[in-house]
């Protein structure tokens, strides 16, 4: 190493280091501003569902499993491919520097769309067989093919900023391109609420005084509560909660309503649901994202030096296949982040409710009507657990009992 | 099977005022010649599957039936003036040469019903109208009833068919022809729809907005497979940029009132943002292949809008812009039609074949030059009104446009 390399990479791996120590103190706050929740004790699953279920239910998510990994690996060989031929195609456009970026980009996840195609296909075969989703086969592809608009229409942003940043800036594009798109995530967070299809107000009366009592003991006066139709594609029951500050909105799929899920059932569900809103944890959420982009970004730009950085249309293949394998890697660290934010949700549900054997029946029913594995392996958990499992969010039940002693 | 258009463009006011009534017998006598058509189509089928060639009794028949109705329907569309006869005898303004029958193809005999869908698909786009004319009609109203419509009005006041409605009527019903003599299996040749061979000799033009198309009708079929979903961000980016030139097209309208000329930034912003209008449109319609560029930049696309540098304007035509321009609108709306359709069946083409028909390329490209005339001359970046009809363009009218800023 020359003396002026060392020179300028003493100042670097000070900054390199300086930026570590602030990333691990900022994730290290972000994970302990969600409070850990006590296990409950281990129960035998046979214990609230039948030998049948359990058999049944693994073996549909064995399928969905193995389908979801043959995607993955088919993900990264055809965007690796991608990202040596991918170049190729900037013969097909007139467009500048930037709108062939995009291009190539959009192009990028057409031919992961094309190659996914199957899976997704056969996935719906799984869940149509079990009768988990009604949509025909037709219907499914066309929706997934109209969907991809909006990832065309999402990437294309994204490409379009961060080319003409790195166009502007050149290696240190990075530096502003994150904090940029985090701006955008917040701007969607705020938005993400009035952009969800087929929604319409919750009407219910004894549901909505519900949901107005858990808003008021939560703390978050003022959030939407809106029901959204599905039950046209899929039986599966869900909720969500959605949006920030003044957009913040509980959103209940129809499958949890019209007699389907007991009244104290639903609220449990929507005591979780308020809970996150409590928690701020659709901005949290953004917190994280911001922890990931950061260095996310920097490595594209290392890894696209090759190509001549992000600046440069031949780049944008590798910057995608760097983008989604990190992506990949940081999956089950995500998930170990959203399944501790999950249970503190469930807990805090429990506290509101103070209905554990409702909560303890709408997690048994989750589990039938959705036929999903209340038990399933580690590994599964590990990699693709977006929630505490059935089994453990009962037992969470106990462990909240315990608490509050006999 | 060619069209040959001899008429002169005058009509007689009356004649044209009562055009419909006129044309009744005439109607009458043709849809009770279409049903022994059927039938004698039915046997045509089977002789020509069976020997190869459609019998010469039975093509001269259909022959005659198909020459017609072409008579029949110039007649009623304002493509022609004088009555038709009733026997279909050569002669009218408008007619049709057909040539005796020759060997076709068994295996596209055989499937013809099933090979003609694109064909009706097509003529919906020039023939349909809301009550339904009798070709396949997909609920917009076709070009020729639209030019027929705009032509009525001209005719009865004027006394003339303007010759772009009468050449696009012309071009309508040289592609009926096609499909009908394609239909009833008189030929094996699958009609094109280039507009720059369906009516002979074309009139050289010297207007300030034209099209040029360097294009290679090479396609990339990924690029055509999601050409749709690839055109997003160009049609948001689009909306956006129109909401701006809708705004500065209220202040050229203002700044041409007052000083007899578009200025000098607002003409070549506008121009800019109808050149690029047009590159996203030859995308999305598989006119052009390229993904285009977001700046409208001149030059920079196989299809190209050349629009000529801005001149002093009628300002009593400019007063009056949003209304004189109502029927080039029209006409722009059916072009619309025209084009979704064009490109629907361009992209199965370019799918499988991987090339883009010429026919369909060049059909897709008169009605993006009628759409950019038509805007160009609404935004008051010309005075010159749209011409509606196929044309060829010389060099002589459109000047090279403005450097960009």
């Amino acid at each position: 190493m020359s003396r002026r390399a060392a020179r300028l990479s003493r100042p670097l791996a000070l900054a390199l280091t300086a930026g570590l120590a602030l990333w691990l103190v900022a994730a290290y706050a972000l994970w302990r501003s969600t409070a850990s929740v006590p296990a409950g004790p281990s129960l035998a699953p046979q214990r609230f569902f039948s030998d049948s279920f359990l058999r049944s239910s693994s073996s549909y998510e064995r399928f969905l499993t193995i389908d979801g990994v043959l995607a993955i690996v088919v993900l990264v060989a055809v965007l690796a491919l991608y990202a040596r031929r991918g170049h190729r195609l900037m013969g097909e456009s007139a467009a500048g520097r930037v709108g062939t970026g995009m291009m190539l980009g959009m192009l990028g996840f057409a031919v992961v769309w094309l190659a996914e195609l199957p899976f997704g296909l056969a996935a719906v075969w799984w869940e149509r067989g079990h009768d988990v989703s009604h949509q025909s086969y037709l219907g499914w592809a066309f929706a997934s093919f109209f969907s991809l608009g909006g990832t065309f229409l999402f990437v294309a942003a994204a490409l379009a900023i961060a080319m003409g940043l790195a166009g502007r800036l050149g290696r240190w594009w990075w530096l502003a391109g994150a904090p940029a798109f985090v701006g955008l995530a917040l701007l969607f967070a705020f938005a993400g609420p009035y952009l969800i299809p087929n929604t319409s107000p919750l009407k219910a009366p004894a549901l909505r005084a519900d949901a107005r009592a858990l808003e008021r003991r939560e703390g978050v006066e003022g959030t939407r509560f809106v029901v959204e139709d599905v039950d046209r594609f899929t039986t599966a029951p869900n909720a969500e909660a959605t949006g920030l500050g003044p957009t913040k909105t509980v959103v209940l799929w129809n499958t949890l309503l019209g007699g389907r899920f007991p009244r104290a059932e639903v609220r449990s569900v929507l005591a979780h649901e308020v809970a996150h809103l409590a928690h701020h944890d659709p901005l949290k959420q953004i917190g994280w994202l911001a922890l990931f982009l950061l260095p996310a970004t920097g490595l594209v730009e290392l890894l696209t030096r090759r190509r001549g950085g992000l600046a440069r249309p031949e780049a944008v293949p590798v910057a995608l296949l760097v983008l989604i394998a990190l992506q990949l890697l940081a999956t089950p660290a995500f998930n170990l982040v959203v399944r501790r934010v999950e249970a503190s949700a469930d807990w805090s549900a429990l506290e509101a409710t103070h209905e554990p054997a409702a909560a303890r029946a709408a997690f048994r029913r989750l589990g039938t009507t959705s036929h999903g594995s209340p038990d399933p392996p580690g590994w599964s958990q590990l990699l693709y657990g977006t929630h505490p499992t059935i089994m453990q969010r009962i037992e969470m039940t106990y462990a909240w009992e315990a608490t509050r002693g006999p | 099977m060619r069209l040959t258009v001899s008429d002169d463009l005058r009509r007689g006011h009356g004649s044209v005022l009562f055009r419909f009534w006129f044309a009744l017998p005439f109607l009458l006598w043709l849809s009770l010649w279409a049903v022994a058509a059927l039938f004698v189509v039915i046997v045509n089928w089977f002789a020509t599957l069976i020997q190869g060639s459609s019998p010469a009794s039975l093509h001269g028949f259909l022959a005659r039936f198909v020459r017609y109705s072409v008579h029949v329907h110039a007649y009623v569309f304002l493509g022609a003036e004088p009555l038709p006869r009733f026997d279909g005898k050569p002669g009218y303004p408008i007619d049709v040469e057909i040539d005796p029958p020759v060997a076709q193809n068994r295996w596209t005999v055989g499937f013809r019903i099933v090979l003609a869908v694109p064909v009706l698909i097509l003529l919906g786009a020039f023939f349909s109208n809301s009550g339904g004319y009798g070709y396949y009609n997909e609920g917009g109203v076709g070009l020729v009833f639209v030019a027929a419509f705009l032509g009525w009005f001209v005719g009865v006041i004027r006394g003339r068919m303007p010759r772009g409605l009468r050449d696009l009527v012309a071009y309508g019903l040289s592609y009926a022809a096609q499909g009908s003599a394609y239909m009833l299996l008189l030929t094996d040749r699958y009609p094109s729809s280039d507009p720059l061979t369906a009516i002979g000799p074309l009139p050289v033009r010297e207007d300030p907005v034209v099209l040029e198309t360097g294009d290679d009708l090479v396609r990339n079929r990924l690029t055509v497979f999601f050409r749709l979903l690839l055109a997003i961000p160009h049609l948001v980016w689009l909306a956006l940029w129109g909401i701006v030139a809708l705004f500065a097209a209220i202040g050229n309208w203002f700044a041409t009132l007052f000083t007899g000329t578009s200025p000098e930034g607002l003409h070549r912003f506008l121009a800019r943002f109808i050149r690029y209008s047009i590159h996203v449109y030859a995308f999305l319609y598989l006119v052009g292949n390229p993904f285009p560029g977001f700046t409208g930049a001149e030059g920079s696309y196989p299809v190209e809008v050349r629009i000529a540098e801005r001149l002093p304007q009628n300002r009593w035509t400019v007063g009056f812009r949003i209304v004189l321009a109502v029927p080039a609108l029209l006409i722009a709306g059916a072009y619309g039609t025209l084009l979704a359709l064009l490109a629907l069946l361009g992209w199965f083409a370019s799918l499988f074949t991987g090339r883009m028909p010429l026919g369909l390329r060049n059909a897709g490209a008169l009605g993006l030059r009628y759409h950019a005339q038509a805007y160009a001359y609404l935004y008051l970046v010309t005075g010159v009104y749209p011409y509606s009809g196929p044309a060829r363009f010389s060099d002589a009218g459109a000047a090279p446009a403005p450097a960009p800023a």
